[in-house]
């Protein structure tokens, strides 16, 4: 067992469409507050908090150095404040690489973001692409994971009705899930009826706009009995860059998955994800990428992700137990929200979605359209 | 920036801002040059690996593969390409080019190693499947950026003529009466397979003429396959030096028709009995006897064989292309005995005539294969009478085909393929397009050939129908 680090904490508001009449910082209070008042933790600078890690866009927040408008919040004044402006569950593996380094030993993870706000988030991803020959094209994440869809369904036998199924189960876990955004409950009928987005994507099949905000308290090991008498532990972390053209990548191979997947299982001493992983949460933005990722992350067989659903693999596994991010988290969110979840199932607080002797769990999230860069943590109780 | 009250929250505010900034990029030089050639030239660039041999577009200045600086290694690509994935973008929105719906694409060009994305439009979306050609369509007003291609079209699905071919039933040879009774009728039988041939090199055509030229066994034989894919059933043959002089080297012509035996074994080859100038009759014709090609040439008279300015008359080169009798009697018996079908040059009516004359020993197997060769400096030049002439000048069953110098290629190939005869092109003869442009390798003249079939309803012989037509040995 190599060196770890203690999740202490968690708190988080409910994911929503429209937090129309909160401001984000309102939203990060929320779940600030909780936090202090759980673990009792300072801001005093030899025993507290001195160093802040924060997640959110500044396209989502439509102003550059996006943590500037939170840092009072969240209690980042005079102290060591870094921004991730990736997706969240990097913010992680910095918060790891703080901590197991020695650089320090107390980390609040804190993050944010308003979907609602932008009047298109199409428009924001299609930003992330440069101007001379894929902005013009109109190229967003949502056609373009459309793209990777068309790839990889027809490389591992993925159909619409299987898309469907994946839709309907995130939904009625998201049901389940005291913080999941409220979505209509749909039979697979009416996915399969439902207005066709980007094709093979159906406007089901893509996560919905939504609002949230969560916070975490990490620390060392050493100092974890501080904060709580349940740490759960994060033991793994791996990440990996694929290239950028959308042409000079296999879309549908899982590259940068499977790559991401190997360094945090080495790291946390996994052999066989299948025997030795309980609990799976998936950022699957887009239906497809939830079967996509199963074959990624060694759960499901390269290739087969189509008849990985028929056999019952969503739930053999404990996949997206918490409604995965299609049934709505933020971008750049998807992966602290993964993360949040295997926290519950790890110290059993996920009420009603609880996997009974959840020991060790796995998150995984993508930046950048069609999953370009992948990160995977791998907790423990 | 205005502000209206939050429903609900009679108190709350908000404010309706926009990001909204003029930016100027610096497309770097490798875009800028990519861009640049794209608008100015609508030609779509590159860049090759030298090191892992991938064509990348968009190009980029270093291979993130092996770190390789690729900065320079420019290629031209093709504006056709083939449609690799794409979407159907069904919504509306502010970033999009068109209204949806609206197909997005992955595109490989023709001769790149990935694809790009880009918009497919001029077609049903129904219709768009992964597999289909598509061609670029240029801007008419630059926008400086990939837009300088405005969409791609599907491209016009042309059959290769391979595929025509199997579908078509096989030509038989037939008891009709000799060709002879139907060609001076002028009603030949445009049913009957047009033996298209491609000679690929001369022994003077340079690669300062034309820098399609093959030198190298190598080069041959991917030339002679691309003349096959295009639809000849013969190529002709003289070999090269690596430094392009014509040889009579017997280790060097094997090589050569090895090369393209490997590559294209159906294919059939002619050589050369002439090989180059200043050759001596043993180095003509050993050769022939050393390799026994399916075909060879064989010359039928002595001749001025020169290089004339055809505008001012000035003499450049002044050379006598010794054909004795006596050499067309040794050499059509030489290669009779081996199994070479002779391919019988006549640069005039005399030729033919000399041909008629010494073949009276019986030295020649039916059908004989004339070819009427034009525009040579000391034969004569394309007139359609002289052609006609010299058609039904033919035994009865002898077949012919033609070939001229320069632009007397296109017109005295077409009449020949009018009047029941074949087609010779190749950058032997001429090394341009009918547009005056250079051609891209012997095999574009292929092409036009076919091209010429196809207008007058003659199908392509296959080679194995050649060999039936000409009488040459089975593979």
């Amino acid at each position: 067992m190599g060196k770890r680090l203690a999740v202490c904490a968690v708190a988080q508001i409910k994911n929503h469409p429209d937090y129309h009449d909160w401001r984000f910082q309102n939203m990060l209070l929320e779940c600030f507050e909780p936090i202090v008042e759980e673990t009792k933790v300072t801001f005093d600078m030899d025993k507290g908090i001195r160093t802040i890690i924060t997640c959110s866009d500044d396209m989502f927040d439509a102003r550059t150095i996006s943590d500037n408008g939170i840092t009072d919040v969240v209690g980042a004044h005079f102290r060591g404040e870094e921004k991730m402006a990736q997706e969240s569950i990097n913010g992680l593996g910095y918060a790891m690489a703080c901590i197991l380094s020695g650089h320090d030993d107390v980390i609040l993870f804190m993050g944010h973001c308003k979907e609602s706000q932008g009047e298109s988030r199409r428009m924001i991803s299609n930003l992330a692409y440069d101007p001379f020959y894929c902005r013009p094209l109109g190229m967003d994440y949502h056609n373009v994971d459309a793209l990777q869809a068309r790839a990889y369904m027809e490389k591992s036998k993925v159909t619409d009705e299987h898309l469907a199924k994946v839709v309907v189960r995130s939904r009625a876990n998201g049901k389940k899930n005291p913080y999941g955004r409220e979505n209509k409950i749909v039979s697979e009928k009416d996915v399969l009826n439902s207005p066709m987005y980007s094709d093979p994507l159906r406007e089901m099949h893509i996560y919905p706009v939504t609002d949230w905000a969560y916070g975490m308290l990490l620390c060392s090991e050493k100092r974890a009995k501080e904060f709580t008498k349940k740490p759960v532990w994060i033991t793994g972390y791996g990440s990996c860059m694929d290239r950028y053209f959308l042409g000079d990548r296999d879309i549908a191979s899982n590259f940068s998955l499977k790559n991401a997947a190997k360094r945090a299982y080495a790291m946390a001493g996994i052999k066989d994800p299948r025997k030795d992983v309980q609990v799976f949460e998936l950022s699957d933005q887009a239906a497809h990428q939830l079967p996509m990722w199963a074959e990624g992350v060694g759960i499901a067989e390269e290739g087969r992700g189509g008849q990985w659903i028929d056999d019952g693999g969503m739930e053999r596994f404990n996949v997206n137990l918490s409604g995965g991010q299609l049934n709505g988290n933020p971008l750049l969110l998807g992966g602290a929200a993964r993360a949040l979840e295997c926290y519950y199932q790890l110290s059993g607080q996920a009420g009603k979605r609880q996997v009974k002797g959840a020991k060790r769990a796995v998150a995984q999230a993508a930046t950048g359209g069609a999953g370009q860069h992948q990160a995977v943590i791998v907790m423990e109780a | 920036m205005t502000t209206k009250k939050t429903a609900g929250v009679e108190d709350s505010y908000q404010i309706e801002g926009k990001m909204a900034l003029p930016y100027s990029y610096f497309a770097g030089r490798v875009g800028s040059k990519f861009i640049t050639t794209l608008r100015d030239q609508k030609k779509i660039m590159g860049v090759k690996c030298p090191a892992c041999n991938t064509v990348y577009v968009p190009p980029r200045q270093v291979c993130d593969v092996d770190f390789t600086d690729i900065r320079d290694a420019w290629v031209e690509l093709e504006s056709t390409g083939t449609v690799k994935n794409f979407t159907v973008v069904r919504y509306d929105d502010k970033h999009l080019p068109r209204k949806a719906p609206f197909v997005l694409a992955l595109i490989q060009l023709e001769g790149a190693g990935t694809p790009f994305a880009h918009i497919l439009e001029e077609c049903k979306i129904e219709d768009v499947r992964i597999g289909m050609k598509v061609e670029a369509v240029f801007a008419k007003e630059t926008t400086q950026t990939i837009l300088d291609i405005d969409h791609f079209k599907p491209a016009a699905e042309k059959a290769s003529i391979h595929e025509v071919n199997a579908r078509r039933k096989q030509w038989v040879p037939t008891d009709e009466p000799a060709e002879a009774s139907t060609r001076k009728g002028g009603k030949p039988d445009m049913s009957k397979p047009v033996i298209i041939t491609a000679a690929l090199t001369g022994a003077a055509t340079m690669r300062n003429q034309n820098p399609s030229v093959p030198y190298k066994p190598e080069e041959f034989a991917e030339e002679a396959y691309k003349c096959w894919k295009a639809g000849a059933a013969m190529v002709h043959v003289h070999a090269r030096e690596d430094g392009g002089m014509a040889t009579h080297d017997h280790a060097r012509i094997k090589a050569t028709y090895d090369a393209i035996k490997d590559k294209c074994p159906e294919l059939i080859v002619c050589l050369s009995s002439a090989v180059g100038m200043g050759k001596t009759a043993e180095q003509r014709i050993s050769q022939i006897v050393y390799i026994k090609p399916d075909m060879a040439s064989l010359n039928t008279n002595t001749m001025n064989f020169g290089i004339v300015d055809r505008k001012t008359g000035k003499i450049f080169i002044d050379y006598v292309f010794e054909n004795t009798f006596g050499m067309l009697q040794d050499f059509g018996k030489v290669m009779e005995e081996n199994g070479v079908k002779p391919e019988i040059e006549c640069y005039d009516m005399g030729g033919l005539d000399n041909t008629l004359m010494i073949g009276k020993q019986g030295i020649f197997s039916d059908p004989m294969n004339f070819n009427f060769v034009w525009g040579v400096a000391g034969g004569q030049q394309f007139r359609t009478e002289a052609f006609i002439a010299m058609m039904n000048a033919l035994p009865p069953k002898a077949n012919f085909t033609t070939c001229g110098v320069g632009m007397d290629q296109y017109p005295c190939i077409m009449q020949s393929c009018i009047l029941g005869g074949h087609m010779r092109v190749g950058l032997e003869d001429n090394i341009r397009m009918p547009n005056g442009a250079l051609a891209k390798g012997s095999y574009e003249q292929v092409e036009v050939a076919v091209n010429i079939a196809n207008c007058l309803g003659r199908p392509v012989a296959t080679t194995d129908e050649a060999r039936l037509i000409m009488g040459l040995r089975k593979r």
